[in-house]
């Protein structure tokens, strides 16, 4: 099928107008907010970021009554790591995102945008500066939009570098000049969001959906995909595939179809051993259940892990799971917070526990702690960094304790590949 | 009012109550180190996780507002276990140096440690991670970092009370510490409370640390009498020693207690303390002094004087005024005071620095007298020969003072507080040694009550004052404390 999102030769303003582009917006604008948000709801477009959440849902939350300012953000601060799918299509179709956010902000009555984009998407937020330049020229932003009376002004936000400002409430905080830590919920950003107002917050995928969803109507959405999976999802893939990259699938494509149509397969000589399906912070699958599965919402969830930001790690024999559990520890542990007690205390205890195990100094008794360790982090925090954490380190140890068991009785690695992190 | 139980008990809670204040409500106590009922809430460091049932996780009772129809088990075996676990996170990076800090026996660590876990320790010191230790941060404030449990009260305190924002989180994970702004010293005239309210060891107070072991301190319930506030306090002391004044939070007056207060004690074994008779600037027997402080006022006797003071309580105002009518039998008295009252940073600290000013009114309603202005006029007209009051008293009338120079007699407590010139001195009681009568600036009665005993030979105010009658052959009948006070009606 054709891609919804990922298009070539429509980066410039000019050839997404010619492709169609901005009459969506048109179009939304002349049916009322509430008929907006109805054609979201039907299509079942879920939130892309991760959590799953329906976006029609979603916006319907702003409080009618309220008065004053409301503000529409969309979270660019793709920082999940395998996850390159946001900074794909910000560079290939930067109206759809904009179009999208314009449809949005009419849809729930927001005037004011903000792209909280990624800090060092330097040459990204650049690009998405022109492309405002562009709409803003043509009056897709501004004031009074194509003379609908719709005021709608947006801008980019650069983050400064942490991965914790792509949780919602923690990237208010940082687009409002604090810390980014996230905040108590409730209140949720749809009562009390940005500077104290109603607020939804949308991924960059989820928003660039909405012009074709308003072009071709919500039924037809709906339509794609795995029944309450609707729509075409990225995959980000990465690993020893012959071709990894960003693949435009519809929702309920198989993990094999993907590997093996979309990306060539494994390279010569690697064989399959695990997949991490939806970005670090997903519980690993073995070979076995991802050759099995189906990918969207409810197939992976019902497999034991999550869908998440469709970032698909592809892990195969050569590779040692505790070294790489120690890299993603390493990762959540640098960029926890530290609000929270046991995100703050347990990520760096799970760090230095791996530390000693991937040296060779470890104990079997090393094992269960770090399993604990984990189970005592999960759902017990504000945000979700330490279940991201937590998730990936119970299901590495579950899947694969003989690897860690080996790495505690000091023999050789089951994988011999090392990785190298940069510092 | 949304109706819901708490392990099994029906509550009707107000709108807007959380979880953690309707338990509460029921005298069930929910273990908690960042909630402060005073401060905002953080819901950072976990401990009060409680289990609602149907909800897929367990949620903090500090935040979580009562719901109709909610089921809250705060002792249920999955909350026990969260408890168990923070705990053991609060405590792996922790230097666990009690033996040495100053927090053992008032740790919100040591406490909970005993009452929810008990838990074999799984800390490998190789693990731990390091922070700086002991830095002194301001006059009055210690600050070791290893100790933090950045729950952020001390955060909180600073930038929604005293609103001066000197603490802040620095730096993530679990590297984080509490760290002075940029160019910031924590000096904010309230800055003990940070170690009152910070649960652990991190925040010590320099004044206290290493002075007393907690368990040995004694409390006693009495006022703060730094300015007319009036905060109630208790001040904590062991063997006739007090080591610390502390805020006893209440919904009239004070939660809080300012660190100009909290010092006050400190006059009380100060080096200047008068225990002794000062006559011309050499100390004296208390009995010659007074045999001698007696003769000057019988030589002046009707162009003597008599002042009260807004600094002394009622008792002691009374016997003065006693003093004045029934020895001297003198017209030149004053009990007339009045200051523009009022709280003047937002938080404590009152206009009016004395702490009995409304208290010196039913004083003045009993016995008469006349205007503060009136004396000063008759002490600069050279009318008056000898003045007979409180040393800190004198400032109110020093222009006039200045003016003529009468024969000062004086009573103090510390030699420090003695006006220049002043030809005797009488030692009298703090209000930390006996007790004594105030009213605060709302119109609250105060009464102090003595935690420690006066120096030997060092009397009550009242009791000075009647040996002082009984020099000059005047019976006052000043027995007991209570019989200054016939005759005084205070609302």
């Amino acid at each position: 099928m054709e891609n919804i999102l990922l298009k070539d030769n429509v980066a410039g303003i000019e050839a997404y107008v010619a492709c169609g582009g901005y009459k969506p917006l048109k179009k939304a604008l002349g049916l009322k907010p509430a008929e907006v948000i109805e054609e979201v709801k039907k299509s079942n477009l879920r939130g892309r970021g991760g959590a799953g959440f329906p976006a029609g849902l979603k916006w319907s939350f702003i409080p009618k009554d309220s008065r004053g300012s409301r503000y529409l953000v969309c979270n660019a601060d793709e920082g999940e790591p395998g996850t390159f799918k946001d900074r794909e299509l910000m560079l290939k179709n930067p109206h759809a995102l904009i179009e999208g956010m314009a449809i949005a902000g009419y849809a729930i009555g927001a005037g004011r945008g903000y792209i909280y984009i990624r800090g060092e998407f330097a040459a990204e937020a650049q690009l998405l500066e022109k492309a405002l330049a562009a709409a803003r020229s043509k009056n897709f932003i501004g004031k009074n939009i194509l003379n609908s009376g719709f005021d709608f002004e947006l801008s980019t936000h650069r983050g400064a570098g942490a991965y914790i400002c792509g949780e919602e409430t923690a990237l208010l905080q940082s687009l409002e000049g604090y810390t980014g830590r996230p905040r108590l919920k409730p209140p949720f950003p749809a009562v009390k969001g940005l500077f104290g107002c109603p607020t939804v917050i949308n991924n960059v995928e989820t928003l660039a959906a909405v012009p074709a969803i308003i072009e071709k109507g919500g039924d037809w959405y709906a339509s794609i995909g795995n029944g309450k999976s609707a729509g075409t999802k990225l995959f980000c893939v990465s690993g020893p595939v012959n071709k990894p990259g960003v693949y435009e699938l519809p929702l309920g494509v198989t993990f094999r179809e993907l590997l093996e149509k979309s990306c060539g397969g494994m390279k010569p000589g690697k064989k399959l051993k695990a997949v991490i399906p939806g970005g670090s912070s997903t519980p690993v699958l073995t070979a076995e259940e991802a050759w099995a599965v189906k990918l969207d919402y409810e197939s992976l969830a019902a497999s034991g892990s999550m869908l998440g930001s469709g970032a698909v790690i592809v892990i195969d024999e050569s590779q040692c799971m505790v070294k790489l559990l120690e890299v993603l520890a390493r990762f959540y542990h640098h960029e926890s917070c530290g609000q929270c007690t046991p995100c703050r205390e347990g990520c760096g205890w799970i760090e230095k526990i791996l530390n000693r195990l991937e040296e060779g100094k470890g104990s079997a008794e090393d094992i269960d702690t770090l399993y604990s360790v984990a189970d005592a982090m999960k759902d017990r925090t504000i945000c979700p960094l330490a279940d991201a954490l937590a998730l990936p380190v119970m299901s590495f140890v579950k899947k694969f304790r003989s690897e860690f068991s080996a790495h505690a009785a000091g023999k050789t690695c089951a994988g011999s590949q090392r990785i190298e992190v940069r510092e | 009012m949304p109706t819901l139980t708490i392990d099994g008990q029906t509550i009707e809670a107000a709108k807007g109550t959380t979880l953690l204040e309707a338990a509460q409500q029921l005298g069930i106590y929910i273990p908690r180190y960042c909630y402060h009922p005073n401060l905002s809430v953080s819901g950072n460091c976990r401990m009060c996780l409680v289990e609602v049932e149907k909800a897929p996780k367990l949620v903090t009772a500090c935040s979580t507002e009562a719901a109709q129809g909610m089921a809250v088990l705060t002792a249920s075996n999955k909350v026990k276990a969260a408890r168990r676990d923070v705990l053991e996170f609060l405590l792996i990076n922790h230097p666990l140096d009690c033996p040495i800090c100053d927090q053992a026996g008032e740790c919100g660590l040591q406490n909970y440690y005993m009452e929810y876990s008990l838990a074999k320790s799984r800390f490998n010191a190789a693990d731990k991670v390091r922070r700086p230790k002991r830095r002194a941060v301001g006059p009055y404030l210690a600050l070791d970092n290893e100790r933090c449990i950045l729950c952020t009260r001390c955060v909180r305190f600073c930038s929604e009370v005293t609103k001066t924002s000197e603490l802040e989180v620095m730096e993530r994970s679990d590297h984080s510490y509490i760290g002075l702004k940029e160019g910031t010293a924590l000096d904010n005239g309230y800055s003990l409370n940070i170690a009152d309210n910070c649960p652990v060891g991190a925040f010590t107070s320099r004044d206290f640390r290493f002075k007393q072991r907690v368990w040995f301190l004694k409390k006693t319930p009495t006022v703060c009498l730094g300015c007319a506030t009036g905060c109630l306090i208790e001040a904590q002391h062991n063997e006739n020693v007090i080591y610390r004044l502390t805020p006893r939070p209440n919904a009239e007056t004070n939660t809080w207690l300012c660190d100009y207060g909290r010092m006050t004690y400190k006059a009380v074994r100060a080096g200047d303390r008068l225990t002794k008779g000062v006559i011309k600037n050499g100390q004296i027997d208390l009995k010659p002094a007074l045999r001698e402080a007696a003769a000057r006022m019988d030589e002046a006797r009707r162009s003597a004087a008599v002042l009260g003071s807004p600094w002394l309580s009622v008792e002691d105002n009374a016997a003065l005024a006693r003093f004045a009518k029934d020895a001297l039998r003198t017209e030149n008295y004053c009990f007339d005071f009045n200051c523009g009252q009022g709280i003047k940073d937002g938080i404590l600290i009152n206009n009016d620095p004395a702490p009995n000013t409304s208290g010196v009114k039913p004083v003045k309603a009993a016995c008469g007298g006349i205007t503060l202005t009136e004396l000063s006029r008759r002490i600069a007209a050279g009318r008056i020969k000898a003045v007979l009051m409180e040393a800190r008293a004198a400032a109110l009338i020093k222009d006039a003072l200045k003016a003529a120079g009468p024969r000062l007699i004086v009573f103090a407590a510390n030699t420090g507080e003695i006006p220049a010139g002043a030809y005797a001195a009488l030692p009298y009681a703090s209000y930390f040694e006996t007790p004594g009568t105030f009213v605060n600036y709302q119109g609250l009665l105060r009464r102090t009550k003595p935690p420690v005993e006066a120096p030997e030979g060092v009397k009550p105010l009242w009791a000075v004052v009647n040996e002082l009658a009984s020099c000059s052959g005047t019976s006052l009948g000043l027995d007991s404390v209570e019989e200054t006070l016939k005759g005084i009606y205070i609302k």
